[in-house]
Formats: C-alpha cells, structure tokens, sequence
C-alpha cells in the first residue's frame, strides 16, 4: 500500500519534472533543431528568398559550386571565405592564446591585490563596448591621419608613413584582427587567472622547497596543470573567432574592399540576404556548422579525459 | 650583485609588459570619450591632442538627431532596451524552469533531454539564420519585437548553469516544502528562484550583453528605422557620417553609457560571467 504510494508519488513527481523541461524542449525543436534541418535541406535547392517559382532540387549543385576549383582564384569565392575566416581564426586566436597566458601569469604574480583587480577590470574594459562601438572607435584610429599612424610612426622613427590600414589587403586583415584582440583580450586573461588560482599553492611551496626556480615551476608545474584550461580557451577562442560578423561588417560599410575580409559569416548573410540565393548561402551555413561541430567535440572529448587531479 | 640584477629584471619586464597592455586597453576608450568632444579637425590632427580644445557639445545632438533629424536615436534605445530586456527575463526563467527539472526531478528521458539541450551548443546562431530568416517572413513577424526576439528566448548555456547550481541545492527544503502542502510551481517559484540570485545575476548580463551587441539578426529582421536597434543605428551612422568623426564617436560613447553603468556597478558578475565557463570542466 506504502509502496504504491510511494510510486504515486515519483510519478507525479516525474509529471512535474517533464513539465519544467517542456518549454526549452519545445524552443530548441523549433528554434534549433528545425532550422538546422531546414538548412541542410534548403542547401539541395536552388531556393531565391523573391522568386515565385518553386525551389529547384539541385543535388550537390550548391556544394559543387562553393568548391568548383575554377572559382579558387575569383576574389570573392568561397575558397576565398574559407581562406579569410582561417587566416582571421588563427591570426586572432595564437595572439589571444599566447598573450593572455602571459598576461594572466604576470598579473597572478603580483603581490598587490588591488592591483590583480585594477588590471583585470582594465584589460577587461574593451569587451563591455560593444563590437560596432569597437570597430567604430579603430577605424578613426586607422585613419589615415589617425592615432594608429602616430603611434606606430613614433614607436618605429618612421614620421609621416601611412600603413594603409583599412586599404591595403593584408593590413586590412590585421586590422580587423587588432580589433577583435582589444575587445577580446581581458576576456582570456580573467579565464586564465582563474585557472590559475585552482592550482594548489602546495605544488609551488613543495617545488620551491625541492630547489626549482620560477622558471622551472612555471614549465613543470603551470603549465601542464592548466593544460585544460589552455585547451579550453583555445577552442573558445577558436569558435568565438569562427563567429566573427560585426567587425568585418562594419568596416566594409565604411568603404573597405569586401575581398580580404569576406568571412563565411559575412559571405552567408551578403549570399543569403542581400543577393537573395537561400539555397547556396545554406550550404554555406552547413559548411560552417560542420566545422564549429568538429570543434566543439574535439573540446567535450579533451575536457573530458584532460581532467586532473591535483 | 649578479643575484641582484637576475631579481629585477624579470621584475622591470613584468611591470612594461602590463603597462604597455594597460595602454592598449584603455586608450582607445579614452580616445572615444576624449574625442566625442572634439571637432573632426582636432581628432585628425597630427599629433593629437588628448585634451578638447573646446567642449563641441554639438557632436552630442547630432549623434541624437540622427541621419534624418528625427530623434530616431532614442526610439533605437528604446528597442535594444526592450528586447535586451526580454531576452534576459526571459532567460532566467526558461533556464531556471528547465535547470530545476533537469537537476530535481527524476523522470525518464532526462539524461537525453540533458544531452539535446547540449547538443545545441554545436549549433552556431550564423549558421541557422538563413533558414531563420525563412521562418521569421513566413510568420510575418520582420520589424517586430517577437521577431527580434524569439529566436533567443533560452540558450543551452544557461540552462546548463542552473542546472549545475541547483544539483547542489539541498533536497530537503524542497521535501519540507511539499510536506508542509506547497504546490510545485510554487516551490520553484518561491524556494528556487530566490536561492539562485548569484546565477540569476550573471545569466542576465549575459543574455542582456548578447543583444545590446547583435548586430546580425536585426539587419536580417529590422528593415524599418523605427525597429531598428543600437548597433544597426550606430553602423549606419557610421556609413553616413564617415567624415564627422565627433558625431561617431559622440553616438558610440552614449550607446556605451548604459553597459558602462552596468559594469561598474556589477563588476563581479561581468568578470564572474566570464569564469563560470571554467565549471564546464567539471
């Protein structure tokens, strides 16, 4: 009698559980799984958001037009895309990486915590603008008779040179990788710092004892310690990279030449938007999709079997 | 001697190397400020002079009357304020909704409905927009706040916080509650929600931050100036008024006050928000 009770209970209890997690389930059905879905078959047509003929089924049409070796040379392929989104990721990314780590080592070093803290809202600052106030404030910057010519003309005894920032192809480039690095460092650094801070003092004070010095406990014991948080940060940064949009819109409305810096974000909304071809500019976002999965797996495998026990 | 010098080196490196970052971080938000009082001649000039010659308030109403002259700058704030809004209520109270379903109550299904709602994370926004889009015209919802807002009610990372912070909520309160005849929506409403105000905090400002900065999907859904938001405002008056510096940068420091404000009032939660992906390890 208890027994069944009881059951009554858990059943109702299972009721209720299902209830809570309905709402979400019915969102991301309709607002993840079926566009996600639709966009892989959206990406078998030949699909125009204006036209009122019905969508043609092309097979593989639109994949083999996005990687027709012919177009390999046409500024504004998708081999260019992919070219573009890899040289930003990785141009972005290993900076990012790197510097933060230093960064964050340096601060954690400090003795002044007051100054820890003054450093992180500082170098954090930049990520509370947002990516179009980010991108406006570098593009006077990059000005010609900008600040950005000053500077590097002071630091390198060069008066009067103009870097072409937002002109020339490849200084277009790490323009835009200069900015989404401002807006994005102090992000990394806080991550690291705390990565840092879960490292038991008792490893530094044994080593310490032991007779290694800091640049031996920051080989032998830091670094292989924060081994997950490096691989973490790494794929973050990387998919955050892969995302990029505002930046890149942002400068080629103000006159920029599209070609250097046409991500496959920016290709999928100017192919899909603007030039209304729905059925190519999906396979462009499966494409993407594909590759931020491979990702985002890699990381769930590393932070899985990467966890350390102190 | 030799000890000496080995001591302070590393010492001198340290101290350059946070300063030179410190530069970089901060000069430019000193330049939007410092310059969003100038005339475009003095932000131009070579070298540049940190302080305004004159305050050039005028760059301040320009940025507020807009292309057009129509005020439509404040009817733009409006919009980023409502829909930054919703999505951060709307936010909390999915993902708490589901955190709590996921992480108290056993049923069958849960472990995959957990692993659903985490696979979603793989699915990057730009990636679905297109077929989004489809959806958003085939309802008829373009250049409205539903269509703005819709497709961000809830996201997968949040509801994957409540659901780590609640797993630790002690069983009993809830037991007690229910001995003691409160309904289980009341539970949740009275007993969880108040319990998880330093997640609630956080999850806000990120879903608040995440659209006060989109720029992507109100260009896909907002054609009309009046359903437009902040970014879209400011990447068009940055199209137009390529030559007035002052205005650019007076209309990019007004649309930054109100994230600014948040910052140096919840400081903890901004820098906090950002370290909460460290749990995932977990």
């Amino acid at each position: 009698m208890a027994n069944k009770k009881y059951r009554g209970i858990e059943r109702k209890q299972a009721r209720w559980g299902f209830l809570f997690v309905l709402p979400s389930m019915l969102f991301f059905s309709l607002f993840n799984f079926y566009p996600i879905i639709n966009a892989f078959y959206t990406s078998f047509f030949d699909k125009r958001a204006l036209s009122k003929l019905a969508p043609k089924f092309v097979g593989l049409g639109n994949y083999e037009r996005l990687f027709r070796l012919s177009t390999a040379a046409n500024p504004l392929s998708f081999y260019n895309s992919l070219r573009a989104t890899l040289v930003f990721t990785l141009g972005t990314f290993i900076p990012l990486l790197i510097l933060s780590l230093i960064l964050a080592v340096f601060i954690s070093n400090l003795s002044s915590n007051r100054a820890k803290k003054f450093l992180q809202i500082s170098y954090y600052a930049p990520a509370v603008l947002s990516s179009v106030v980010a991108a406006t404030i570098w593009m006077i910057i990059f000005d010609p008779r900008g600040l950005g010519n000053q500077w590097v003309n002071g630091i390198l005894h060069t008066p009067g040179v103009d870097r072409r920032w937002l002109v020339d192809p490849v200084m277009e480039q790490v323009s835009t990788m200069i900015i989404y690095f401002w807006k994005y460092i102090g992000y990394f650094v806080i991550l690291f710092i705390t990565g840092l801070a879960s490292i038991p003092p008792t490893l530094y004070e044994a080593a310490t004892i032991d007779g290694a010095n800091k640049n031996q406990t920051f080989w032998r014991i830091t670094l292989p310690l924060l081994k997950p948080t490096v691989v973490l940060v790494s794929v973050m940064a990387m998919l955050q990279c892969l995302k990029t949009f505002s930046t890149q819109y942002m400068i080629y409305t103000n006159g920029a030449p599209r070609a250097p810096i046409n991500v496959i974000t920016f290709n999928i909304y100017i192919t899909g938007i603007q030039q209304q071809y729905l059925g190519r500019a999906s396979a462009m976002s499966v494409v993407l999709f594909i590759m931020m999965m491979l990702l985002t797996l890699l990381q769930f495998q590393t932070t899985k079997s990467e966890n350390v026990d102190y | 001697m030799q000890i000496q010098r080995n001591n302070i080196l590393p010492k001198i490196i340290t101290y350059l190397v946070l300063l030179i970052m410190l530069l970089f971080t901060l000069m430019p938000i000193l330049f939007m400020i410092t310059s969003s009082m100038m005339t475009s001649r003095q932000i131009l000039r070579m070298p540049f002079n940190w302080i305004p010659e004159k305050f050039n308030w005028i760059n301040f109403s320009k940025a507020i009357k807009g292309n057009d002259f129509n005020y439509i700058f404040l009817r733009n704030i409006l919009n980023s304020l409502i829909v930054s809004t919703s999505v951060a209520i709307s936010t909390v109270f999915l993902a708490s909704l589901t955190g709590y379903g996921l992480a108290k109550f056993k049923f069958r299904g849960r472990h995959a409905v957990f692993m659903m709602i985490m696979g979603t994370m793989m699915i990057p926004f730009e990636a679905i927009m297109i077929p989004l889009y489809m959806v958003v015209m085939m309802l008829h919802i373009q250049n409205t706040y539903v269509g703005l807002i819709l497709p961000f009610l809830v996201s997968a990372f949040g509801i994957f916080q409540m659901r780590q912070y609640l797993t630790t909520f002690p069983t009993e309160f809830l037991d007690a509650a229910r001995v003691d005849g409160m309904g289980e929506f009341g539970i949740y409403a009275k007993i969880v929600l108040p319990n998880c105000k330093p997640v609630i905090a956080t999850l806000s400002i990120l879903a608040f931050r995440g659209q006060w900065d989109n720029l992507l999907w109100p260009l896909l859904v907002s054609q009309s100036e009046k359903m437009k938001t902040i970014p879209q405002y400011i990447s068009a008056f940055a199209e137009e008024r390529s030559t007035d510096e002052g205005a650019m940068m007076a209309a990019a420091l007004l649309a930054s006050l109100p994230m600014f404000i948040l910052f140096m009032s919840l400081t903890k939660y901004f820098i906090g928000g950002s370290s909460v992906y460290e749990s995932r390890k977990g």
